[in-house]
């Protein structure tokens, strides 16, 4: 049986880690054999995801308990939600904490609703709150830039003559589709806007050729995150991964909208 | 943008009005549809947690693999920088290139602002769309896990 325990340092005389999340390094021990392994935490500088990847980290690593001093309340019942119990409020060094846990002494007396959830979600009032504030929280974080986007369609069609998209995107169904491709790699940001000013193009006379090449490569085409998408994936898989998506657009956009003209 | 608009209003005030009133037409026109995406998104994450999507990809068999990257990827929400970190831990655990490219594809799907996109271009072109995509995916997942292989054996 496997145990994790937030440590500022990789032994087991390394002091425990306050907080979960963000601790330092995961000292992962083995009770049965007492091997144990020192795993640097991810998620250690506090970016946005921290206390998710240690989750992330705690399951892969088959860890049946989390011994920490704090665990923020999502974290906690995240790792509880996959069956591993969480102790908190613990101090001392990897080793006194890892002791006392086998001893099961510690298990008595700190454990925080150690049962695991069972599968399924169960649809209760403190989940529904939590679910309500994380749609709230995307929902606000997804309207500066649609409004800022309408707000830019709004000028855009006063101020824009329509000669002027009639210019670029002619009626040629290859060349339409190039240039959605072209415009969608180069946007990025949230599918929504892609479908509003898509709508918007469509309006103005632009084929669906190049309107549905926009809407596919806007989410699939990121040149804006390349350099991210590199860093966590690895240059071959980032560029080939764009390279592709890029050139599959174009048939995907022209068969949809064939199929759609045949129906 | 509001700088813009105030520039306008203050120099050709009809015009700025027009571009005002045409976003205001456009606000309306979503007005509806949002809200049902508001409500797609509570759904969502009433009943999927993040930890759910990375078990989806860790799984290894192939036509069940895809299947659940597809699905992790339709029902992922957030930014994709997001999800970077998740995607480069389940990489060095061994995940494959496969279920990674068609989790990034398939994230072209959005459920919850499917009421969005029909109101713009029907149902009828969203289904065809989601399904091409869906395909897309696999066979960007394909050609991906044979040209790096092919690569990495030369």
């Amino acid at each position: 049986m496997k145990i994790v325990i937030s440590a500022e340092g990789t032994d087991l005389e390394a002091k425990v880690a306050h907080k979960f999340g963000t601790s330092q390094y995961f000292v992962i021990v083995d009770l049965d054999s007492n091997d144990f392994e020192a795993v640097p935490n991810p998620g250690a500088s506090g970016q946005r995801g921290a206390g998710m990847q240690a989750v992330v980290l705690a399951i892969s690593k088959d860890a049946k308990a989390v011994l920490t001093g704090y665990c923020s309340p999502a974290t906690c019942s995240q790792l509880k939600a996959n069956g591993i119990e969480v102790l908190t409020g613990l101090s001392g060094t990897v080793r006194d904490v890892m002791e006392k846990y086998k001893e099961s002494s510690l298990q008595k007396r700190m454990e925080v609703g150690a049962k695991p959830e069972t599968s399924g979600s169960q649809v209760n009032k403190v989940a529904l709150a939590q679910a309500f504030k994380s749609s709230a929280k995307q929902f606000v974080n997804m309207l500066p830039i649609l409004v800022g986007v309408v707000l830019l369609i709004g000028l855009f069609n006063i101020f824009i003559p329509k000669d002027f998209l009639a210019s670029i995107f002619s009626g040629n169904l290859a060349l339409d589709a190039l240039w959605g491709v072209c415009f969608g790699s180069i946007l990025a940001g949230n599918s929504i806007n892609s479908y509003v000013i898509g709508g918007d193009l469509s309006n103005h006379g632009v084929s669906l050729f190049a309107v549905t090449a926009i809407i596919i490569t806007w989410v699939t085409v990121g040149l804006v995150q390349l350099p991210a998408e590199i860093a966590a994936l690895g240059k071959k898989f980032a560029l080939l991964r764009n390279a592709l998506c890029f050139t599959i657009s174009i048939p995907i956009a022209i068969l949809t909208v064939a199929i759609l003209n045949i129906i | 943008m509001l700088v813009i608009y105030g520039i306008l209003f203050a120099t050709i005030p009809d015009k700025a009005s027009a571009a005002l009133k045409s976003s205001s037409n456009i606000f309306l026109n979503i007005l509806m549809p949002l809200s049902l995406v508001f409500a797609f998104m509570l759904i969502l994450n009433l009943l999927l947690k993040p930890v759910h999507i990375v078990k989806f990809l860790g799984t290894k068999s192939s036509i069940k693999g895809f299947l659940l990257s597809a699905t992790a990827g339709i029902i992922s929400m957030g930014p994709i920088y997001a999800w970077y970190p998740l995607l480069k831990e389940l990489r060095e655990k061994g995940a494959g290139l496969f279920p990674i490219a068609v989790f990034l594809y398939c994230r072209a799907v959005k459920p919850f602002l499917l009421p969005i996109m029909i109101s713009y271009f029907g149902w009828q072109y969203v289904i065809i769309l989601t399904v091409l995509t869906v395909l897309g995916s696999i066979a960007i997942g394909y050609f991906l896990s044979i040209l790096i292989e092919v690569k990495d054996a030369s």
